[in-house]
């Protein structure tokens, strides 16, 4: 009996070390099949995408490419960085934490300039702002663990507010219970409550001087490295989609309402219509789509290293790759 | 002396065990984010101390009410269904609702219903309740008929028989019911928290949401430790209340 057990401890141990041991540097080519991981479900956040698939932009690169969904809590940072998938979307935060953890993930392009975090109070509370709020009573539900929750608490601090999980994607507490207060994105739960028939109002994190790329298109360094003209072409496939979401988004809405049939049409076109401001500003029509800069990169890193999320950070221009010159970074 | 016997081999293996992680994941090299090394658990332990013992006392805290509330709660219903034959066939199929239902596709309907906290509760109590259910009734089920014949002989009514012979003889099978219900009612408690919030359950959600698979580890390394020293309270009931008259408790 006992050697067994000894002998089920080594073996379990030998699989954990192989399992960790997965052979990273055998990534397919181009031409080969790609999976691009969606961290949740087929929603306007990743229209663009969708289009990029129906005009058959990632065709036209030369790319094959299989769009997963996510859902909640789909661990699409790590999933990058251990190699189960080459292509996902992340946050900008998620990604520098990443970075300060050991995981080497970069990213290529940025759906959002603003990020559309954001908290959704009902308007007859007659709140005028996020101060506002933090520093009245009720009931606030965000995700404690993500770093813009840190930043509002340092920043303003939740005083007397009971602070309580945030509810994925669901409203049904907000609808019932006029004090309740939730972390939302603004192309998503506010539009539902109106829908609805409630009476949201949203303030935007941004605003409150917090404000990460969203939605943001990552691979890993040495897939990067090795497999940098893929990379490129997944860019502008994605920029010729966002191009083509934008000036019109029925075709790709009708493809994601198929895929997620939870979706509601007005709803959909109605989130398609709040994001436009969100995405295309004067950064984007002078760099094109998804472009960012190191400046707010290396912004983003600061914020993280006084809010003590990282211990230290690296140079800003190691967090994203510029590969529209036609040489690549 | 018969005490350092029984805590001294587990106690060796879990270091040994540990060890040999500790140097497997280090020569395999697999990043910290996926596989955190035992040392750096460790370290979290220390580094985050206080946090996770308030985390750890409010898991606590609801999982012990729940599974309170499950055993009574499952004893009395037990003890009804035993009542006739007719009852049981009835409606203990309908208990078994209670060990399929999937609680982390009800826990936000739980919030709804009921407060934060209190749904935490209700969760740990609905994924312990059963098998205090069905171990109470298989034990007042299976009461030596000689001895009921004895009961019946010398006039015992119903009520006598139940509370004299039935359940007496029925607490083995309890004990048993609790051994499994205590671990159970730590997991529905931990579940309802990914939900309701508070505890272990939060620091986990937290610090994977921070990418802190140290800390992660570290949570469910404590839920582990809450959910055996209940055993060990459980077992150590049992050896108070058997250990004069039944085989089990006697060496």
């Amino acid at each position: 009996m006992r050697i067994c057990s000894w002998l089920g401890i080594v073996g379990l141990i030998g699989l954990l070390a192989a399992a960790g041991c997965k052979d990273r540097g055998s990534t397919p080519s181009a031409g080969a099949k790609i999976t691009f991981q969606l961290n949740w479900k087929p929603e306007a956040e990743f229209g663009g995408f969708y289009a990029a698939a129906q005009v058959g932009a990632f065709r036209r690169h030369g790319l094959d490419v299989e769009i997963a969904p996510g859902g909640s809590g789909t661990p699409t940072v790590q999933m990058v960085g251990s190699g189960t998938v080459d292509f996902a979307l992340v946050s900008a935060d998620e990604l520098i934490v990443a970075r300060a953890r050991g995981n080497p993930v970069v990213a290529l392009f940025a759906v959002y300039q603003t990020c559309p975090q954001g908290i959704m109070v009902h308007a007859s509370r007659g709140l005028k702002s996020l101060p506002r709020l933090l520093q009245s009573d009720g009931t606030l539900a965000i995700q404690r663990g993500l770093p813009y929750a840190e930043f509002l608490e340092k920043k303003y601090g939740f005083g007397r507010l009971k602070i309580v999980p945030a509810p994925n994607g669901d409203i049904s507490l907000f609808l019932h219970n006029p004090g309740f207060a939730q972390q939302c994105f603004i192309t998503s739960e506010p539009i539902q409550a109106k829908r609805a028939g409630s009476d949201p109002r949203t303030f935007l994190i941004a605003d409150a001087g917090y404000n990460p790329y969203t939605t943001v298109l990552v691979t890993r360094d040495d897939y990067l490295q090795a497999h940098a003209q893929t990379a490129r072409a997944m860019v502008l496939a994605c920029r010729e989609g966002w191009r083509a979401y934008l000036d019109d988004p029925r075709a790709a809405d009708a493809l994601m309402q198929k895929l997620n049939p939870t979706l509601d049409g007005e709803v959909l076109s109605a989130s398609a219509e709040a994001q436009r401001s969100l995405i295309e500003t004067t950064q984007t029509n002078q760099h094109g789509l998804g472009a960012m800069t190191a400046d707010r990169w290396k912004t983003l890193a600061d914020q993280l290293m006084e809010l003590k999320v990282i211990d230290s950070a690296v140079p800003a221009e190691r967090y994203f790759a510029d590969l529209d010159s036609p040489a690549g970074k | 002396m018969r005490a350092w016997g029984r805590i001294l081999p587990p106690a060796i293996a879990f270091v040994v065990g540990a060890l040999m992680l500790e140097m497997a994941v280090r020569w395999s090299g697999v990043p910290s984010y996926l596989l955190p090394r035992p040392s750096a658990v460790c370290q979290t332990l220390v580094d985050d101390g206080s946090e996770l013992l308030a985390a750890l006392w409010t898991t606590a805290r609801e999982a012990l009410i729940g599974f309170a509330l499950s055993a009574i709660a499952g004893v009395l219903i037990a003890l009804l269904l035993s009542s006739a034959r007719w009852v049981q066939r009835a409606f203990y199929p309908y208990a078994v609702f209670f060990q399929t239902v999937p609680i982390i596709a009800i826990a936000p309907l739980l919030v709804i219903w009921f407060r934060f906290d209190l749904a935490v509760i209700v969760c740990a109590f609905i994924v312990s309740l059963f098998p205090m259910i069905a171990n109470t009734l298989s034990g007042l089920l299976s009461t030596d008929p000689a001895l009921r014949d004895l009961f019946r002989l010398y006039g015992a009514g119903r009520l006598s028989t139940m509370w004299k012979l039935r359940l007496p003889s029925a607490v083995p099978n309890i004990l048993t019911g609790l051994r499994i219900s205590g671990g159970l009612a730590v997991i529905g408690a931990i579940v309802g928290e990914f939900i309701a919030g508070g505890g272990l359950g939060s620091v986990v959600d937290e610090a994977r949401t921070q990418q802190r698979t140290d800390k992660v580890f570290a949570a469910v390394l404590l839920a582990s430790v809450l959910g055996l020293a209940l055993f060990g309270l459980i077992n150590l009931m049992s050896w108070l209340t058997l250990r004069r008259w039944h085989a089990s408790e006697q060496d």
